[in-house]
């Protein structure tokens, strides 16, 4: 539950940026704004796509996973949480790779992706704990 | 997910289920529905509010503009645009690809507006300076809108993630609009035009631009890069206003139209 409110915050946090990015939320302007400088520069797009679209697709995906994990048919199943580890951890690497750029290449912080970065991390941590629990749910019922 | 236990008393699965009370998943939906509204309505106003602001009326105490910058057009054309803007700036590369076009072919060359160019290179920008010198020796050779367009329709290749050194590009677009390279290049090592360019800013400060591009039309100021459609009415509602008045052009000194393409 506590993923599928997590993923539904970061839904929103990376629609606002994608609305930002396609110029229907603020302008797409140059201010002195770092999220701007991040968001306009040509690391603001990733194959074709906004790189907070991708952003709205990755929490689509985990919010769908955890909501699918708490249907009856799949709540003991390992693959969903298995699933999720997977694509947190794929979001968390991701995340890394856009803060080193924000750090190092393009030098500037977008303070939302860094929030969208740590609801990743979360996201992540609280997958790997579920993880643990459903693995120690099953040995103890075995 | 994170709701899983073992149920010593068994389940639909063996030793596994759920022991989530049906009134505990209730109150989690109810929950994950208020999120998701607060989320829906948090955007919807900040959509609406930005549609509103985009398109503003300028404070009428604010001083007339009074930089000469760079202008197209006709002296008598009814209507003045000015756009502030900065070279490496995406926003501004994104009017002067998609709208600009439009703008000159439809509104500048018909005789219902001019468009006047002020620099304003934003601190962010490492490399717009560069730019900035390069399309006001343009200038000189009365060059400097094939100048301005060469430098936006490529900005990715000089910008300050492409580069730190634009000269090598920038050089190359003077050369390719035809410019005397060496009249250009002694008036980009002479840095020829810094102060003209700190004074167009100083212009935008003036004004109180808060961002590029940003256009004064008439009594309107428009933030951002906006489609033709958007643009066409702010010039349409500027003509009206100045049609009844009669408005004057702007006062003597204020207009250079030196820059005619």
């Amino acid at each position: 539950m506590a993923i599928a409110l997590v993923a539904m915050a970061g839904l929103f946090l990376s629609l606002y940026l994608t609305l930002y990015k396609l110029g229907l939320i603020g302008t797409l302007a140059c201010g002195s704004g770092e999220c701007e400088t991040v968001q306009l520069s040509r690391w603001g797009d990733f194959l074709g796509l906004p790189v907070a679209a991708w952003g709205v697709l990755f929490y689509i995906g985990v919010l769908a996973l955890a909501l699918l994990g708490l249907a009856e048919r799949w709540e003991a199943a390992p693959r969903v949480s298995i699933s999720l580890v997977g694509l947190t951890l794929w979001g968390v690497a991701f995340s890394a790779w856009l803060t080193w750029l924000e750090l190092y290449v393009i030098h500037a912080i977008c303070r939302w992706c860094v929030v969208s970065a740590l609801l990743t991390v979360l996201l992540f941590g609280l997958s790997v704990w579920d993880l643990r629990s459903l693995t120690r749910a099953r040995a103890q019922a075995e | 997910m994170a709701t899983k236990r073992v149920d010593p008393r068994g389940g639909h699965r063996p030793g596994v289920v759920k022991q989530t009370a049906k009134g505990s998943t209730n109150r989690f939906f109810v929950l994950l529905g208020l999120v998701a509204l607060v989320g829906v309505i948090a955007l919807g106003t900040l959509v609406a509010r930005s549609r509103a602001n985009r398109v503003v009326t300028r404070d009428p105490s604010l001083p007339a503009v009074k930089a000469e910058g760079y202008v197209m057009g006709s002296p008598s054309a009814p209507v003045e645009i000015v756009e502030f803007a900065d070279f490496e700036c995406p926003g501004c590369a994104q009017f002067a690809t998609l709208t600009e076009p439009d703008v000159r072919t439809r509104l500048i060359q018909t005789g219902q507006a001019r468009f006047r160019f002020i620099d304003l290179p934003l601190d962010i920008h490492r490399n717009t300076l560069t730019a900035h010198l390069a399309a006001a020796c343009a200038n000189d050779q009365g060059k400097f809108w094939p100048m301005h367009d060469a430098i936006f329709s490529v900005q990715d290749r000089w910008n300050t993630q492409a580069t730190s050194d634009p000269r090598d590009v920038i050089d190359g677009l003077a050369k390719q609009v035809g410019l005397d390279m060496g009249a250009y290049e002694s008036c980009m090592d002479s840095r020829k035009h810094l102060a003209r360019i700190q004074a167009n800013a100083a212009e935008a400060a003036r004004q109180n631009i808060p961002s590029t591009p940003t256009f004064i039309i008439g009594g309107k100021q428009v933030n951002g890069a906006i489609g033709w459609d958007e643009f066409k009415k702010a010039v349409d509602d500027a003509a009206a206003a100045a049609s009844p008045a009669k408005t004057a052009p702007p006062a003597a000194g204020t207009v250079a139209d030196t820059t005619r393409r």
